[in-house]
């Protein structure tokens, strides 16, 4: 095993926040799920019979966008500061001068941050699983999104890792990580709804899906997006659009790391 | 060991090295002496492959350390001057993740952890954590680190910095064993006292490019220095005139209750100085030569307080 995910994993799990984070996760989750769950239920009051599949529906999707917010809001703290954290203890230039690579480096910090998040995702499952139990949605739906999920978080990883590389202090990294998480889910969408706002305008009676592939770009780039395009893989109705969706992360995340080996390895320079 | 030709790294074109350059042959002990900037430390992060020189050629062992640098990692320990520890990690715990890290087999590697741990008498805090450590014993951690892999060749940059009086006596005394037991050493230090027990021969540098200095005989640590001395006296501020007057006379340094003197005609002269001073009412305590490295560095680099 990788000495440097062992550390991380043994040093992460003896800090506060490594019992605090999942808690706070499973209360903001289960609080969510309970939202969910009777908003559902109310809207059905009064009608004659309440659709358990609607409520797992709406359970599920609930779940899974606050699941996407809370990790967004989550993986940055964990990647960001990794590596920053080095230089700021100094001890990058241990780990730089002894035999380990810039690649097991990255590698020890990436697992690390994706196992934690995979530790959030396993406590999260129960209640994934309460959603399931509805019905109204099926395993592999389930799995689609989780994988989504985990997709779209390894890239943040990515991003923020490479940050973390780059940057000296991780009160900067962190910052531009966050700033690159905003890009991601906010300002995508605005500039998608700006240029389909134009498209609208001038391709007037035309339904959304004639519009050219290319002004969907940003929407591509939108981590919302592509989860909703997840919960339609099984049911063939958005595979296309999914995996445009998966090329794209795929293709930033590998940019990225490949990005912060070659800082990692030309960061004895700033220590 | 090591050969250093027209070393040359700058900082947005300033600070750095200037074509420097350095020979350590196998078993020396070599102190790096120079002001603050001098280009000491990054000669030391270009060596220990933390830094690539602008141009010029670093070698250890043949090696060259820009394309060779994983094999120069195998031979080189490298101490930096603010060496970090990880606080939340128990000192085995931190020397085994170092053990892991320096791709120790692992059959040695739970052998070599203890050796160190016993060489830098560390065996009964092994079960502490880093942080409950004083200074001096986080320094004796690293360097346990730092030998961990065997190396043959250490770079020490400020290796006593921060230590008290007693830490640093261990200190000297476990790197003088080192080079004893064969280990090639370049230590940076601006504490000259500890280099002058420590290293077989001095390098200065200064604004990145070699000094020139005279050459201590078979590689023996330099003497106290006869034509250099130190004069204790009683408040007496009228003392640096009296002696700057006196002809073949250098102030090299001076303070209300001490001056330090360059004489022409050495040890035969202080005797009239320490007349002319009496006469003109200074109270003289005492008058020693001063230590040969710390005269030398204030003549090559004019240091004044």
């Amino acid at each position: 095993m990788n000495p440097m995910i062992r550390k991380e994993m043994n040093l992460r799990m003896r800090e506060r926040r490594g019992w605090i984070l999942p808690t706070l996760y499973l209360l903001g989750l289960g609080a969510t799920v309970a939202f969910a769950y009777f908003t559902a239920t109310e809207r059905s009051l009064g009608r004659a019979n309440i659709q358990g599949a609607t409520v797992g529906a709406a359970t599920f999707l609930t779940v899974s966008y606050t699941q996407l917010t809370l990790l967004l809001i989550l993986v940055p703290v964990f990647s960001a500061g990794a590596l920053t954290i080095e230089k700021e203890q100094r001890t990058l230039g241990a780990l730089i001068t002894s035999l380990l690579r810039p690649i097991e480096i990255w590698n020890g910090k990436f697992s690390a941050s994706l196992l934690f998040v995979g530790l959030l995702l396993v406590t999260g499952l129960p209640v994934m699983a309460l959603a399931l139990s509805l019905g109204g949605i099926g395993p592999i739906e389930l799995l689609v999104s989780v994988f989504s999920t985990i997709v779209i978080v390894a890239t943040v990883a990515a991003m923020g890792l490479y940050f973390s590389a780059t940057f000296r202090r991780s009160i900067h990294s962190t910052a531009v990580a966050y700033g690159a998480v905003i890009v991601l889910a906010v300002v995508t969408l605005v500039v998608f709804l700006l240029l389909f706002t134009h498209w609208s305008s001038t391709h007037p009676g035309q339904p959304e899906s004639e519009m050219p592939r290319l002004l969907r770009v940003p929407l591509y780039l939108n981590p919302y997006y592509f989860l909703t395009v997840s919960f339609g893989v099984a049911a063939g109705i958005s595979r296309f659009e999914w995996s445009i969706c998966l090329m794209v992360y795929a293709t930033i995340a590998l940019a990225f790391s490949a990005l912060a080996w070659r800082s990692v390895e030309r960061s004895g320079e700033q220590l | 060991m090591i050969q250093v030709e027209s070393l040359t790294k700058l900082y947005r074109g300033q600070r750095g090295l200037r074509s420097f350059d350095l020979v350590v042959a196998t078993g020396e002990s070599v102190g790096l002496v120079g002001p603050n900037g001098a280009g000491k430390t990054t000669l030391m992060k270009i060596l220990a492959t933390l830094s690539r020189p602008d141009s010029g050629r670093a070698r250890i062992n043949g090696l060259d350390v820009v394309p060779h640098n994983e094999t120069v990692r195998k031979i080189v320990g490298y101490m930096p001057d603010v060496p970090g520890v990880y606080q939340d990690m128990k000192v085995r715990e931190f020397l085994l993740f170092f053990a892991d890290a320096y791709h120790l087999p692992s059959r040695g590697r739970k052998d070599a952890v203890e050796d160190v741990l016993r060489w830098s008498g560390l065996s009964d805090q092994a079960q502490s954590y880093v942080e409950q450590l004083s200074l001096g014993w986080k320094q004796r951690l690293v360097l346990a680190k730092t030998l961990l892999h065997g190396p043959a060749l250490l770079l020490l940059d400020e290796p006593a910095t921060g230590l008290d009086p007693l830490a640093r006596l261990e200190l000297r005394r476990q790197l003088k064993e080192l080079n004893r037991r064969g280990v090639t050493m370049l230590v940076s230090s601006h504490i000259l006292s500890d280099l002058e027990d420590i290293c077989t021969r001095i390098v200065f540098i200064a604004e990145g490019s070699n000094v020139k200095h005279p050459q201590p005989v078979d590689g023996a640590p330099p003497a106290a220095d006869e034509s250099v001395y130190e004069i204790e006296m009683l408040p007496a501020p009228q003392a640096r005139d009296v002696a700057a007057a006196l002809p073949g006379v250098e102030v090299l340094y001076w303070s209300e209750t001490s001056l330090r003197l360059a004489l022409e005609g050495g040890r035969e002269r202080i005797a009239a100085i320490v007349t002319a001073l009496a006469t003109a009412g200074v109270g003289v305590t005492r008058v020693q030569p001063a230590a040969g490295l710390e005269s030398q560095y204030q003549r090559l680099f004019g240091a004044r307080a």
